[in-house]
């Protein structure tokens, strides 16, 4: 079970008060070592991202990860961050950015940062990224291999 | 060095020059999201001819961060 709240022109921090508001959660914020935050003592997993003056907040019973980016291009990102098999079925900016948020939710769901390495998220092997599109950006969350919906 | 690194990051990331000193913070200061950083890090990585693993990337918060990184790498 997982819901998603997306705003515009909102802070991180104030979308989140307004999400914990109406989950009546009242928990304290924890981080772990590389920043993912979490909730001290509740049993519900939540992740931020913000592009421009979009801010959303995926809220679910189990990790999870989210990323909205706007759609663009970055050639040298893709030398960079993707496999061979990635660069072949990446040729416009909506399939660029699509991976780019894929790789990024995952790497948020785990909650490990940049150090596992862009590279190593194969978003062709990987299943189960659930893509949304608003205006001209990308949402990816990332839920694990087995999405309840 | 220092002149070279703050060109490029101007130009990749289309801010001023003139806003960009040794104590600039590329998060804090510029204000630049992951795919903006990576991105910086891919152009550094072209222009000197190594490869700037993922996990040192976090290192990299400043302009004389990157300086420090660059030449430690004895380009």
């Amino acid at each position: 079970m997982y819901r998603l709240y997306i705003e515009k022109n909102i802070s991180s921090n104030d979308l989140l008060k307004k999400v914990l508001l109406e989950n009546k959660i009242t928990d304290d914020i924890i981080y772990n070592k590389y920043g993912k935050p979490y909730l001290k003592n509740t049993n519900v997993y939540f992740n931020i991202s913000n592009c421009d003056e979009y801010t959303v907040i995926a809220v679910s019973s189990k990790e999870v990860g989210v990323d909205i980016e706007k759609i663009t291009f970055k050639k040298r990102v893709i030398d960079k961050m993707c496999t061979a098999e990635e660069k072949k079925l990446i040729k416009t900016p909506e399939d660029f950015t699509i991976m780019w948020v894929k790789k990024e939710s995952y790497i948020k769901y785990l909650g490990i940062g940049l150090e596992y390495g862009l590279k190593n998220v194969d978003t062709i092997k990987l299943k189960n990224f659930i893509i949304k599109k608003i205006d001209n950006y990308y949402i990816s969350l990332y839920l694990g291999n087995k999405v309840e919906v | 060095m220092k002149e070279e690194i703050i060109n490029l990051i101007s130009e990749v990331l289309e801010v001023d020059k003139r806003k960009i000193n040794e104590n600039t913070n590329l998060i804090n200061d510029l204000e630049i999201e992951s795919l903006d950083l990576v991105d910086l890090v891919a152009a550094f990585e072209k222009k000197y001819n190594f490869e700037i693993p993922d996990k040192d990337i976090k290192e990299l918060q400043t302009v004389n961060d990157i300086i420090k990184y660059i030449e430690s790498k004895n380009v």
